[in-house]
């Protein structure tokens, strides 16, 4: 089960973007929608994908499927690309697409931990936003209301002491690797 | 006058206490940050760097030493050894609130004027923690050029001392922002200059 989180700009640039697998036991949580597919689709990204598409074989007909999606789906993901290949654009694009949901949100909910703001298929995004505007967003499939705040608060503090560096430039992709590592040790630990 | 070393640090610990003007930590860590940022940025030459904050140090030092006198009305030190504790224990206490280590190099117990001397007597400061340095992490290539991030400390050594008649050498042997165990000054005495008269000395 895993998790991607995105750091954005004010500017919706990405700056960071990790993939977490949990080794955590997930319960399961059969949706509706997953229940309705066809039983070779397996995996998660299947449902997603399948729906999406309603193509019958998956690898090669994703790739075409999603050559129409706006450009900046794909563009995104500039700093540290991790984990598959094709599913990258389906994580990239739920992301993309949620960023509207969370403006709303934002205008009505004052508080910088905005729950769950989008649902796609499996996908839960849940997220975070700085003072500075700077959105946190997390692509989750389990519920996990409490272990996921406490990681956003741990990977804001950890943001903040890394543009507390003089070196660091504001608002460009971040490659410090202690952030990288503590952001990863922190993922191990809340999610 | 044989002032204890429990006395430096009661005495540093009251200067800072009372007599010292508070600004925000974080205030000057980024001043300082953005300072040294800017001077890159200006040189692009990581030696004529240190060398930079090592003259603005300088500067820093020989007006620092006289205000450190005023509030302190410590008497002169009779020994490099007594410098070294003072420079530790009342001076960084009273400006920046760190107490750094001192680790006397190994003298000949007979000889305490320095000229007389083969081997200068110098100590070593050791930092544990560094209030110029907090947040930063230095980039590849400033962890090549040399940069050593706080290197106006040592103007400032050389620039206070030198107003107390003692001309000194003072480098950085490390530096924990360059994966350094600890970060290190070493202030070497290389003569005490006679011909000035005496600051504050009445």
């Amino acid at each position: 089960m895993s998790h991607h989180l995105f750091l954005l700009s004010p500017t919706d640039t990405p700056l960071y973007t990790l993939t977490h697998q949990s080794t955590r036991p997930t319960a399961s949580n059969t949706l509706p929608i997953s229940s309705n597919l066809p039983a070779w689709s397996t995996s998660a990204f299947a449902g997603t994908v399948a729906a999406l598409s309603g193509a019958a074989s998956l690898s090669s007909t994703s790739d075409r499927a999603f050559g129409g999606v706006p450009g900046g789906a794909g563009s995104e993901g500039a700093g540290s690309v991790r984990g598959g290949g094709q599913d990258r654009h389906v994580i990239q694009m739920i992301a993309n697409a949620s960023l509207d949901a969370v403006e709303e949100t934002m205008r009505m909910n004052g508080a910088m931990y905005l729950k769950a703001v989008d649902k796609f298929n499996e996908w839960t995004v849940s997220a975070f936003v700085t003072a500075g505007n700077m959105k946190f967003i997390l692509l989750h499939e389990s519920k996990n209301d409490e272990g996921i705040r406490s990681f956003f608060m741990d990977v804001w503090e950890l943001y903040l002491k890394t543009i507390m560096n003089p070196f660091h430039t504001a608002h460009t992709p971040i490659r410090s690797s202690v952030f990288d590592v503590r952001v990863r040790m922190s993922a191990k630990k809340y999610l | 006058m044989a002032t204890s070393l429990k006395q430096y640090k009661a005495i540093g610990d009251e200067l800072w206490k009372t007599r010292t003007e508070k600004i925000s930590a974080e205030l000057f860590t980024l001043t300082y940050g953005a300072l040294v940022v800017q001077l890159i940025q200006d040189y692009e030459d990581y030696a004529e760097v240190n060398k930079q904050l090592e003259k603005m140090g300088y500067n820093i030092g020989t007006r620092l030493i006289e205000d450190f006198l005023a509030r302190s009305n410590m008497g002169r030190c009779s020994d490099f050894r007594e410098v070294g504790e003072v420079v530790s224990k009342v001076g960084f206490k009273a400006f920046l609130n760190i107490v750094p280590t001192v680790t006397h190099a190994a003298v000949p117990a007979t000889a305490q004027t320095s000229s007389a001397t083969p081997t200068a007597p110098s100590f070593v400061l050791t930092f544990d923690e560094n209030p110029l340095a907090d947040f930063v992490e230095l980039p590849e290539d400033a962890l090549e050029g040399g940069l050593w991030f706080s290197n106006v400390l040592c103007g400032v050594l050389r620039g206070a001392l030198e107003m107390v008649q003692m001309q000194v050498e003072a480098v950085f042997l490390s530096d924990v922002l360059r994966g350094d165990e600890s970060t290190e000054i070493k202030v070497k005495l290389v003569r005490y200059l006679e011909e000035e008269v005496p600051v504050g000395d009445d």
